[in-house]
């Protein structure tokens, strides 16, 4: 039994480039990871907004009704009922000038994690304690 | 083990690379990164220059836009795609683009 | 022999990151290692057949058959392939066209992965 931690960094926002929103998609897929190991390895994601990256978590976006594409906010709630861990940079946040007010929450659907704002010594913390990183 | 930080951009539009530890980290010069290492702007060296004991620049990438050895300032170490595989599995735990 | 996975989400010929990418690939298989590659986002067009070989573009098909021939996994998006127009029969002979997870799973027992997610 082998658990590998993925630390996915989202350090950009979103639309303009895809690629933050691969971050999300990319993690939650360790939901089906397990067809490929063994019986009792754990693969665990961690997503972390770093930098701009935190502007990803605006909630209220309008990607869908617009551009008809799934916004980067419900990938983020996908993750949270998936169980992925997610970090947001709280001096990015204060920066850029978002609270937990703005952050999507996805507990009245039942998910049991939130997204969680530590300071960047603290997602320092996290990259270390990940087998590899995967900065998008 | 440290981080392997491969700067891919001159001018760089994520602030992730002021952040890093010193300590925590080694530098890798890419692509547009190699910059870095060759140009002086305004008669300065580049400050990534500053942020990591170890810097490294990638010969084929600096050759690529018509930099030698000679030109490399020399707190860089100037390597090759053969080195930096040895540097990802040797020295670098974890590496990180940007 | 440790094993690399590389996972690139840049473009080809719009960016030299896919070029860079492959050419670490070839490096470390030089070397003896084992290497998975994995492409997603724009890079899936590397996978998409009839491409041209000019001077002034990044050409990587043949470098990657290559590297299919020594053991490399080539795995592509299939969603992100899809998306872009480009089906089964629009792949190149020997490229695995998988979901997501493959490349989690790959990284889940590499003992390097390298990815190239910015553009």
């Amino acid at each position: 039994m082998a658990t590998t931690k993925l630390g996915f960094i989202v350090q950009r926002p979103g639309y303009k480039s895809e690629n933050p929103k691969l971050a999300f998609t990319h993690a939650i897929s360790s939901q089906t990871v397990e067809i490929y190991l063994e019986d009792g390895d754990v693969l665990e994601p961690m997503v972390a907004l770093v930098g701009e990256g935190v502007l990803n978590l605006k909630s209220g976006q309008k990607g869908l009704e617009i551009y008809g594409l799934t916004s980067t906010e419900g990938h983020i709630v996908n993750a949270l009922l998936c169980d992925v861990k997610i970090r947001a940079c709280s001096e990015d946040m204060e920066r850029y000038g978002l609270t937990v007010a703005d952050v999507p929450d996805a507990e009245a659907m039942g998910a049991d994690e939130k997204v969680e704002m530590v300071s960047w010594d603290d997602i320092m913390k996290e990259m270390e304690s990940c087998d590899h990183l995967l900065f998008f | 083990m440290k981080i392997g930080v491969f700067v891919s951009d001159y001018a760089l539009t994520v602030d992730t690379l002021d952040r890093m530890p010193s300590d925590k980290m080694g530098i890798v010069l890419v692509q547009n990164g190699v910059y870095h290492a060759a140009v002086k702007k305004d008669g300065q060296a580049s400050a990534v220059l500053d942020k990591a004991s170890q810097v490294y620049a990638l010969r084929e990438d600096l050759e690529t836009r018509g930099y030698t050895e000679d030109a490399v300032d020399d707190r860089v170490k100037v390597i090759s795609y053969g080195d930096m595989v040895d540097l990802i599995f040797n020295e670098f735990k974890q590496s990180a683009w940007l | 022999m440790s094993k690399l996975t590389i996972g690139c989400f840049s473009s080809l010929v719009g960016s030299m990151s896919l070029d860079f990418a492959v050419k670490l690939a070839e490096t470390a298989v030089e070397k003896g290692h084992q290497v998975d590659f994995w492409v997603s986002g724009n890079a899936t067009m590397v996978a998409k057949t009839n491409a041209k070989d000019f001077q002034d573009y990044s050409f990587v098909a043949g470098r990657l058959k290559d590297l299919m021939g020594k053991g490399v996994q080539v795995t592509v998006c299939e969603a992100c392939m899809e998306s872009r127009g480009y089906g089964k029969d629009d792949t190149v002979e020997g490229m695995n066209r998988k979901s997501m997870d493959w490349f989690l799973a790959s990284a889940f027992d590499a003992d390097r992965v390298f990815h190239i997610g910015g553009e």
